[in-house]
């Protein structure tokens, strides 16, 4: 009866799992398609094939053009990673740790700006952009995803606030400048919270569409990020010769993109609860 | 219950009030500074760095005055043209002028109107700073005059006491101590590099915050405060800029908003929109919450093998980018979609005809093109999206459950039900409340998985709704960006905008001040 109630148990798992997966497994299905539309007959290709993937690298024309994108999204993610983790940390450090009289507005004042819809202000940006002739670029993208990312200092916040302050207090008898506590004692004390905010930092311009769509709009396929090309592949008039390619994309996107995603969601996890039973 | 509700109401007054008086009190200081100050403070007030140069801080004194020197001169030519026509927003008409010189037609000397909103009201901005530093300035430098005069007059009081003692011949000791004293009460005025080295230390936080502060200023609040101006103007797509010149309307565009007539359908489609917003970001959260709980704890029992193997698993669909994801169940569910061949095929589509859930006209299921068969997908697919990312928060929270308590529950002969009735789901739902409230707020502004469901894919046949740009599965926020994006009503938009804050807003306030009020904080600690 035990070992029957156990396998009940397992079994539900299993089908749970199983529903939650079919589309990821007709993603990897459909990309190995020798087929290049959505296959509709049946849910595994009848035809295998790798030409969705050899088209997506190596024959490029006017609408895919998947290594460009790559490239792009990847300089776009480690600029922006560089940038928005040192706002992050930067800000989380002085509004966890430091104590002037300004820190209780400005808490209250980021909590109410991001209560806007983000892209409200986006519209802005992109003329703001365009007036100094950074749309379509790679800079561009890079402003808009690190430049007001010190808002995002929360989660950071949570986590600085549960190292004891008793060990920064020591330090700052021993005279230590509160830039030495900063960078000799409390960064070296967060090492989880810090691969959190450099991969979500990171992770930020391969899943974002919203504003990747509004700054890029000359159309140029070389331009775009993986995000914007692969949604031009799905359009209704270029589904039927793009879709395989636009799953095997998918694929190879999702790929790293995931493996970055496991390591984090750890951090996140950690770095979420920690924050607020702190409160 | 009734002080309960009166005490916040008292607070805000008192903040309204406080903020007067600080107003008040501020430029009291700055007269009180300048009746008081000396020659040099007063003359700050027309070289800013005057001040610090008379009490020897030489560098600090000309960078203030260069950054004055450069805002004096920069201002005029670059922003006073975008402020002298705010008020306006332009009156010159993009054209072309024939130039008698080239003998060509040239465009005339146009006006823009958005870089005139934009840069007029970075104009505005930056004379508010200038005006907030001049006075802050002013009163800095009546700081360094009191302690400089101070100095000077302890200074004057040990030279006496020196010659007193030495005309006396006191004891020397004793002559020591009190210059210790008197020497103590001086203030050492800050050289340049006291300064900077307090920019690491005691002020590090100014250090910190420069940078990311001028990111946000540039990159949200001044264009928010653009995208909030636009609303009070007429800038749509009979009024695109460079080509034509928009204006203020005053608060017409919100009249729009809640109106119903013949050719205006905005009140109605506001309705509907809104409507569907809050029932979204209700049921888009509670789905989530509630079944996302269920399977952590259904994996985290302690029958359960392989625990983290089945987490991987379901986590496995939230690490794929939801551009992807989002995409693909599109065509998954698309009208010639693999499922509707499958479901045709297997007889669900005859037998939902049958039940009546499914119109006869219909050849397949719409399950994205029919208003109410999407609007329930919709929320079936977030909840796939959903579950695992509140099954991941949970398990973190469940993990961290005190275990003595649920232990002295079992001991106390609670059963499974019970303990997690009294215990876990209270435990959990004060520390996921904030999570809550602000994951509501983000389901109101959820753009993704409506935007990537249902863009080119649902067309509305409902020709009110079509005629204000909006469809039955819109939220504010799509119904906003498709507003911009496909049909240039940035007015409308920005309108929107302005609401989804306010109820965002309210509705964030209100719901702290509930949690707040059931503060139960002790029971967990």
């Amino acid at each position: 009866m035990k070992l029957f109630r156990l396998t009940i148990r397992h079994l539900v798992l299993a089908f749970l799992v199983l529903f939650w997966l079919i589309p990821i497994i007709w993603l990897v299905a459909t990309s190995f398609s020798a087929d290049t539309g959505p296959n509709i007959r049946s849910f595994f290709p009848t035809e295998l094939s790798l030409n969705n993937y050899r088209t997506l690298l190596f024959g490029m024309d006017d609408v895919a053009r998947f290594p460009s994108w790559f490239r792009n999204t990847f300089i776009i993610a480690t600029f922006t990673c560089i940038i928005s983790s040192l706002f992050v940390l930067m800000v989380a450090y002085a509004m966890s740790c430091m104590r002037f009289k300004a820190r209780k507005g400005l808490i209250t004042f980021a909590s109410t700006l991001s209560l806007f819809p983000g892209f409200l202000a986006m519209i802005a940006v992109y003329f703001i952009m365009k007036s100094i002739g950074l749309t379509n670029s790679n800079i561009g993208l890079i402003l808009v995803y690190s430049g007001s990312s010190g808002l995002g200092y929360l989660i950071a916040k949570g986590f600085f606030d549960t190292v004891p302050s008793s060990m920064r207090e020591a330090a700052y008898i021993e005279g230590a400048s509160e830039f030495k506590v900063f960078v000799k004692i409390v960064l070296p004390l967060s090492k989880p919270i810090i691969v959190y905010t450099v991969i979500a930092a990171f992770l930020m311009p391969w899943m974002d569409f919203i504003f990747a769509n509004i700054m890029l709009n000359s159309g140029l396929s070389e331009n775009k990020t993986v995000a914007i090309g692969l949604y031009a592949m799905v359009d209704k008039v270029r589904i039927n010769s793009y879709f395989g390619q636009f799953c095997a994309g998918g694929v190879l996107v999702s790929i790293p993109i995931s493996i970055l995603f496991i390591i984090m969601q750890k951090f996140y996890v950690e770095g979420i609860t920690g924050g607020s039973v702190k409160g | 219950m009734q002080s309960q509700q009166t005490t916040p109401n008292h607070g805000k007054k008192h903040a309204i009030v406080r903020v007067g008086q600080a107003l008040i009190s501020f430029f009291a200081q700055f007269f009180r500074d300048l009746r008081d100050g000396d020659l040099w403070v007063r003359l700050s007030l027309v070289v800013f760095g005057a001040g610090y140069f008379r009490r020897g801080q030489i560098v600090k004194g000309i960078l203030v005055t260069a950054l004055q020197a450069f805002v004096f001169i920069f201002y005029p030519i670059a922003l006073w043209p975008y402020v002298s026509k705010f008020g306006t927003l332009g009156t010159v008409k993009r054209a072309a002028v024939f130039n008698p010189v080239t003998l060509k037609n040239e465009v005339n000397d146009f006006d823009h109107s958005f870089m005139i909103l934009l840069f007029g009201l970075v104009g505005i901005l930056v004379i508010a700073a200038v005006v907030l530093f001049w006075i802050k300035n002013i009163h800095a430098v009546r700081g360094l005059q009191i302690t400089d005069e101070n100095n000077r007059k302890i200074l004057q009081e040990m030279e006496k006491l020196e010659q007193l003692a030495r005309q006396n011949g006191a004891d020397a000791q004793e002559l020591h101590r009190k210059m210790q004293v008197l020497k103590a009460n001086t203030k050492r005025i800050n050289r340049f590099s006291d300064d900077i080295c307090n920019l690491f230390n005691r002020k590090f936080h100014i250090t910190l915050l420069t940078l990311p502060s001028l990111g946000v200023m540039l990159f949200t609040i001044l264009p928010l405060l653009v995208m909030i101006c636009v609303a009070f103007t007429n800038y749509d797509q009979t009024h695109m800029v460079p080509t034509n010149l928009f204006t203020w309307v005053g608060l017409n565009n919100f009249k729009t908003l809640f109106t119903q007539s013949q050719t205006i359908t905005f009140g109605y489609s506001f309705g509907r929109v809104l409507s569907w917003t809050l029932i979204w970001a209700f049921f888009a959260t509670f789905t989530n919450f509630i079944f996302g709980i269920l399977l952590a704890m259904f994996i985290n029992n302690r029958k359960t093998h392989w625990k983290r193997m089945w987490r991987t698993l379901f986590i496995i669909t939230i690490a794929v980018p939801q551009f992807v994801s989002l995409l693909l169940v599109r065509n998954f569910f698309a009208n010639t979609g693999i499922v509707n061949t499958i479901f045709a095929s297997v007889g669900i589509t005859d037998f939902l005809k049958q039940i009546g859930l499914l119109s006869q006209s219909y050849a397949y299921i719409p399950f994205l093109t029919d208003p109410v068969w999407a609007k329930v997908m919709i929320i079936l697919i977030n909840m796939w999206i959903g579950i695992p990312y509140m099954m991941l928060i949970a398990t973190g929270i469940l993990m961290n459950i005190p275990s003595d308590i649920l232990e002295s529950a079992r001991i106390d002969g609670a059963n499974a039900f019970q303990s997690f009735r009294k215990i876990t789901m209270p435990y959990i739902l004060f520390v996921t409340a904030p999570y809550l409230v602000t994951s509501i707020t983000a389901n109101i502004n959820n753009f993704n998985v409506i935007y990537l469901l249902t863009n080119d894919v649902f067309v509305t046949k409902d020709q009110l709704l079509a005629n204000s740009n909006a469809q039955e599965v819109d939220l504010l926020v799509t119904w906003l960006y498709r507003l911009t994006q496909n049909y240039y009503n940035y007015k409308m938009a920005s309108v929107i905008g302005i609401v989804i804050f306010i109820i965002s807003a309210v509705f964030t306030v209100l719901a702290f001040r509930i949690l707040i009020r059931g503060d139960r904080e002790e029971r967990f600690q």
